[in-house]
């Protein structure tokens, strides 16, 4: 579904990402780990063009992103769900609002239909009362719900999570998780950038260890975290852990 | 064409017309006359503070500009067969708006100085006046003739005769003023000890205002001097016979005495009722129209240039974040020369310019000045108001597959718009404030009604005061209904 090949990444003379290679299937969910500063995000960031690549390509269902108009890569984008750290929800929307103005003012879908449609993923990320709220009123576990609808709501191919979990409050986490967790097992192709191991081990169908700007290690998630190969996360799986 | 290059080219023309040079338009033949009467329409230049030859009076419950130069220039448009057209203007500017084709003919009062015919014409003399001096009732043992002004502080009008006999007193410190009114004020609050002025017009002051005295000041002038003549742009002979006959025909059925006298009348009382008998009232309940009418042309000149300012204002900042680097520098240069220039220059400039190509009127040209110069404060402030809003909404916006413009539109500019509400609720403020600059082109707004009341009240302070308080009531309000309004709009 997604291939990158050769993918590097500077900001001025600090290369991120130094050649990146990695596929990822339809129904995968991968999830990705690593110290700060290892780029992980900022892989994740290139995978919808947030940030654009200093070289190399990035794949996306048979179409290079590479060199696209803004046009067509608008196209794209919207097959490409992303959630935030910050969650990022727009403040002088409703929770309704927040979810249905992409389907409306992108996609054409009718007004009475995008909020059908977006009430029932409301409902589904388990914030059915909360339709009419300021993300200002709502909790941080409850806005990156809001915000995971939100991407929902544009029918995505794939979901892209940013350390959605990394500026809650411990007692919220659970819920996002939980949420994450429905939909890896309803079938969605995901990508989380996490610090969440428990999540990792669970979930992951692959877990891409990466230090440095450059994939170390990856594999099946009992691998990665029972017999790690590499001394680098061998060192980071033992603080973290 | 895209809509940037149109934007831009829109922005281009506002500034190449900032820097256009004032263009001499070539010598006229005797087509001047021709042209006014084919138009059917008489515009002359006056400056209305100047009784008895021209003043604001009442007259059938009607506000509007009388006195003996109004009555002669009424003659004229009538022998012209044409309407007359009357625009007030601040004297110093008269001439400028004569030279900028905003008004045919000028008739102020004006003397027909050497100077003033290096660049314009003049009728003949209409009226022969003597210059007098005026000074506190209290002191006129003190001050009586020329000699014993040596070394005081004297008053004049700017641009006017007045200022060139000054000097023949020795060693004058002189004060400058555009307008008469504030030349008296200054002398009755003892910043002067003198005022140089017209004779009638001094009289006219002194019999209204127990305070002053006047007398003939007996200065030294050559016969071009000593009377009033109506001022022409040069090379327009045929409209110059044309008046002079009219002027002739004035002066032989003696038509000057019937109009002086007509003058005095409306002069003694502002206002006359059907039977002839003066009306006495309070200041407020004499001149309450006046400010009135004024408040609201300020209201309405602020309103119509803060919507066009932020229009403007908003496309500026638009085109200062745009890619293309010359349509950015474009728009840059055109924020930073309107916002490092007074804003009284750039009124003027598009008045008086404007007059060159074609009759744009004052009250336009004001809003067209104050909108422009609105519109490069407001970019800034729309510019500042974009950059407050967190980069990871766009990011956010983008994601979902909107386009740059979507997102700007939907999300960016509504929070952008939320967190500028105070500042521009401040410009507009500011504006309600700064648009007084326009009553310099005689525009009829509340600083300019506030002259008008000074000159035919004979009071100098009281309607200053009356029109401070007007402004206060004004702009706090506004601030108090903004302030509900910015309660209103947060949602967070």
């Amino acid at each position: 579904m997604i291939k990158v090949n050769h993918l590097k990444k500077s900001f001025g003379k600090n290369e991120v990402l130094s050649d990146i290679n990695e596929e990822i299937q339809k129904g995968e969910v991968v999830v990705v780990i690593g110290p700060s500063g290892s780029g992980k995000s900022t892989f994740l960031r290139c995978l919808n063009m947030l940030e654009k690549p200093s070289d190399g390509e990035i794949v996306f269902e048979g179409t290079s992103l590479t060199g696209l108009k803004e046009q067509e890569l608008n196209q794209l984008r919207q097959k490409m769900g992303m959630v935030f750290q910050q969650f990022n929800l727009f403040p002088h929307k409703t929770a309704l609002e927040n979810v249905t103005i992409a389907p409306i003012k992108v996609k054409g879908v009718p007004e009475w239909e995008a909020q059908q449609d977006g009430t029932r993923i409301l409902e589904q990320v388990g914030l059915a009362d909360k339709v009419d709220a300021y993300p200002s009123s709502l909790s941080g576990g409850q806005q990156q719900r809001v915000a995971i609808a939100r991407a929902l709501a544009m029918n995505p191919d794939v979901m892209l999570f940013d350390e959605p979990t990394s500026a809650l409050d411990p007692e919220m986490v659970g819920e996002v998780l939980k949420v994450m967790k429905d939909l890896a097992n309803s079938g969605m192709t995901m990508v989380v950038v996490t610090h969440e191991m428990g999540f990792a081990k669970e979930v992951a169908d692959r877990v891409i260890f990466m230090d440095g700007g450059y994939v170390v290690e990856q594999g099946v998630p009992e691998d990665i975290f029972t017999h790690p190969q590499h001394e680098r996360t061998q060192d980071f799986l033992a603080k973290v852990l | 064409m895209t809509k940037s290059v149109k934007h831009f080219f829109l922005i281009l023309i506002a500034l190449v017309s900032c820097f256009l040079p004032t263009m001499t338009v070539s010598a006229e033949d005797g087509s001047a006359l021709q042209r006014i009467q084919d138009e059917g329409v008489l515009t002359i230049g006056t400056s209305a503070d100047f009784p008895p030859f021209e003043f604001y009076a009442v007259v059938d419950g009607e506000r509007r500009a009388v006195g003996m130069d109004i009555f002669i220039a009424e003659k004229i448009a009538d022998d012209l067969g044409v309407e007359l057209e009357i625009q007030d203007i601040g004297f110093d500017s008269l001439l400028p708006a004569l030279e900028a084709r905003n008004v045919d003919m000028v008739i102020a009062g004006m003397t027909p100085t050497p100077e003033r015919r290096k660049s314009v014409d003049f009728s003949e003399i209409y009226f022969k006046t003597f210059q007098n001096i005026m000074v506190k009732a209290e002191d006129q043992d003190v001050y009586s003739s020329i000699e014993s002004l040596n070394g005081m502080r004297i008053g004049v009008q700017a641009s006017s005769l007045q200022e060139q006999l000054a000097s023949q007193i020795d060693n004058p410190e002189l004060m400058t003023l555009t307008d008469l009114n504030d030349l008296l004020l200054a002398l009755k609050t003892n910043r002067l000890d003198a005022v140089i002025m017209q004779g009638p017009n001094a009289e006219a002051h002194a019999a209204n205002d127990e305070d002053l005295h006047t007398f003939v000041g007996g200065f030294e002038m050559d016969d071009d001097d000593q009377g009033s003549a109506i001022a022409f742009r040069k090379n327009e002979d045929s409209l110059v016979e044309a008046v002079n006959e009219s002027l002739n025909e004035i002066e032989e059925q003696g038509l000057i005495e019937d109009y002086l006298a007509q003058a005095g009348e409306y002069m003694a009382v502002s206002e006359v009722n059907e039977d002839g008998e003066e009306v006495e009232d309070g200041f407020v309940s004499s001149y309450w129209e006046y400010f009135w009418d004024g408040t609201m042309l300020t209201l309405f000149i602020s309103a119509v240039s803060v919507f066009i300012g932020m229009i403007l204002g908003a496309l500026l900042a638009f085109k200062r974040l745009s890619k293309n680097t010359f349509v950015r520098v474009v728009a840059t240069a055109y924020v930073e020369f309107v916002r490092g220039t007074p804003m009284m220059i750039q009124v003027m400039f598009i008045y008086f310019a404007s007059g060159i190509f074609f009759d744009l009127p004052a009250l336009a040209a004001g809003i067209i000045a104050v909108s422009l110069n609105s519109g490069a404060y407001i970019c800034e402030i729309v510019r500042s108001g974009l950059g407050s809003v967190n980069k990871g909404q766009e990011e956010a916006a983008r994601s979902l597959g909107m386009s740059k413009k979507q997102s700007m539109r939907h999300i960016i500019f509504p929070q952008a718009l939320k967190n500028i509400w105070p500042a521009l609720g401040n410009e507009f403020i500011t504006i309600i404030k700064e648009s007084s600059i326009v009553s310099v082109i005689g525009v009829g707004e509340l600083i300019f009604q506030t002259r008008v009341v000074r000159s035919i009240s004979f009071q100098g302070i009281l309607p200053l005061f009356v029109s401070m308080l007007i402004y206060f009531v004004l702009t706090f309000s506004l601030t108090k209904l903004l302030n509900y309004y910015e309660g209103k709009m947060s949602h967070d």
